[in-house]
């Protein structure tokens, strides 16, 4: 008896200063890496918009982010809410209930830049909202915004891979071509599942229309050579491809489906699955939204 | 030759974690397609395994030999999450590259074992150098057998283009892998048969 007390007692002396080391560390470095997670988005962002450091973002490209709200009424209705923000650096929140048909326009009280940290966010919303009223946070989708004339959507997206989920971000074009996908968070295998973020497999998706997306399949076959040297800038560099030979090749290959990387199917499919998904599930939600705006003639910033 | 020093040289080659004791063979085989797969575990690997080793060397009189293991996993798991948690803050752009690393460690067999064989019986000094060289040991276990997938696999080194074409793609396949380290293990019981005269013994694989 007095043993099994013995034990226990040190058992859990161990994992009491086991957790108080962790915390320690994780209280420490909580706020650092929100900064770098952050900071990773924005690079990501500009990466799918095609700019990063050899290509400077110009001066009047303007990201906006739009967020998307579930809120919840007293009475237990579900609608949803875009916080959208207006020209003159105003916001509001535009509710929608389940049909797409708009509810109501609130105004908030802030500016958008304000807006971009969570935890402040969600309170902002929530005390805007009527009393009784629950939201929760959804989805950010970014609209770049160049000279008054949307240029493209990122759109992010969760699947579920191989282990865990999938986080992906996909840019579309004004008339939905994909235009890059880019994977922000996975823990497939390295080597196998992991080569999803690989650029030969990611740039398979771009090019492809709205149509092609639809339909879009994964297929157990080898990647076609040229294919796979087109889909990957720093080779067709090396093999001295011009941009009109790459191009030549992409355009062969446009109605190809997404080829499954060797070993790792499962990884493959989730993330075609997760484009697809992302892309029409957006398509989908800007149509209502574009719809409620011009209801309610908002002058949104982009 | 000094303690220390023979203590390294043993976790590099006579009693190598990978082809001699036949530890940790899983992520062995998965995980080395490439010399830079091989090379980012190996790293993440030396530094769970000093870590763990030095924090059970200094507090083994206070674990109770009936729930050492447990408190041995607890150990690993703490000094992994720890550097999962430090690393995004010092350097981001490593993590990017070794997140999917970190997080397989906790539950190797090589670590595990050298703290229940070593740590736990010897000083803090000794059980440094041993856990330093059990982890370069397997550092260069997973890096050779990554450099020898890559090279006939895909015909390239650390990413660099070499022969142009893939000369055995089944190299970078599961299958590969078990090739590759059973060749390199024959190879090393054939140099220990050459120099001791004996014939090795096998060990248990995990």
């Amino acid at each position: 008896m007095k043993e099994i007390f013995k034990i226990t007692m040190s058992l859990t002396a161990v994992c009491i200063a086991a957790s108080l080391i962790l915390g320690f560390v994780y209280a420490k470095t909580d706020h650092a890496r929100k900064l770098n997670e952050e900071r990773i988005e924005q690079q990501t962002i500009q990466g799918l918009l095609g700019f990063g450091a050899d290509k400077k973002a110009p001066d009047d490209l303007k990201i906006f982010p739009v967020y998307r709200y579930v809120i919840t009424s007293p009475r237990g209705e579900t609608s949803l809410g875009y916080v959208l923000p207006l020209k003159g650096d105003k916001v509001v929140l535009v509710e929608l209930d389940l049909s797409g048909k708009p509810i109501r326009v609130i105004p908030i009280d802030a500016s958008i830049s304000s807006l971009a940290d969570q935890a402040n966010r969600d309170n902002i919303i929530n005390g805007s909202l009527p009393k009784g009223s629950k939201s929760v946070w959804a989805q950010t989708i970014f609209v770049a915004d160049r000279g008054g004339k949307r240029l493209s959507y990122v759109v992010p997206g969760v699947i579920q891979g191989f282990k865990t989920f999938i986080k992906l971000m996909v840019s579309l074009t004004p008339d939905f071509t994909v235009s890059g996908v880019a994977v922000t968070y996975s823990e497939e295998d390295p080597g196998l599942g992991a080569e999803i973020q690989k650029d030969f497999f990611r740039n398979q998706f771009v090019g492809k229309t709205l149509d092609l997306i639809k339909k879009l399949s994964v297929v157990k076959e080898p990647l076609p050579a040229d294919y796979a040297l087109s889909l990957d800038p720093v080779k067709a560099k090396q093999k001295g491809l011009t941009a009109e030979q790459v191009k030549e090749i992409k355009t062969k290959h446009l109605n190809d489906d997404i080829y499954a990387l060797t070993g790792a199917t499962i990884s493959s499919r989730a993330l075609t699955k997760g484009v697809v998904n992302t892309v029409q599930k957006f398509v989908k939600r800007l149509e209502i939204l574009d719809e409620a705006i011009k209801k309610e003639q908002l002058s949104i910033a982009f | 030759m000094n303690r220390n020093v023979q203590l390294l040289w043993n976790g590099l080659i006579p009693e190598n974690p990978i082809f001699r004791l036949a530890l940790s063979m899983c992520p062995a085989v998965a995980v080395t397609t490439s010399v830079q797969n091989g090379l980012m575990l190996g790293l993440a690997v030396v530094f769970v395994q000093v870590f763990s080793s030095c924090t059970v060397a200094i507090f083994k009189s206070f674990i109770h030999p009936r729930i050492r293991i447990p408190a041995y996993v607890i150990v690993i798991a703490l000094w992994v999450t720890v550097i999962d948690m430090i690393l995004p803050v010092i350097s981001p752009e490593v993590y990017k590259q070794v997140e999917l690393f970190v997080k397989l460690i906790v539950v190797f067999a090589i670590i595990i074992s050298r703290l229940e064989l070593f740590a736990s019986k010897e000083p803090l000094i000794p059980s440094f150098f041993d856990g330093l060289g059990m982890g370069i040991g397997f550092l260069f276990g997973l890096c050779l057998i990554g450099a020898i997938r890559e090279f006939f696999g895909t015909g390239q080194l650390f990413g660099f283009d070499i022969l142009g074409f893939n000369p055995l793609l089944i190299m970078v396949l599961p299958a590969g892998g078990f090739f590759v380290i059973g060749f390199i293990m024959a190879i090393f019981n054939w140099i220990e048969y050459k120099l001791t005269g004996k014939i090795p013994t096998s060990g248990g694989a995990h």
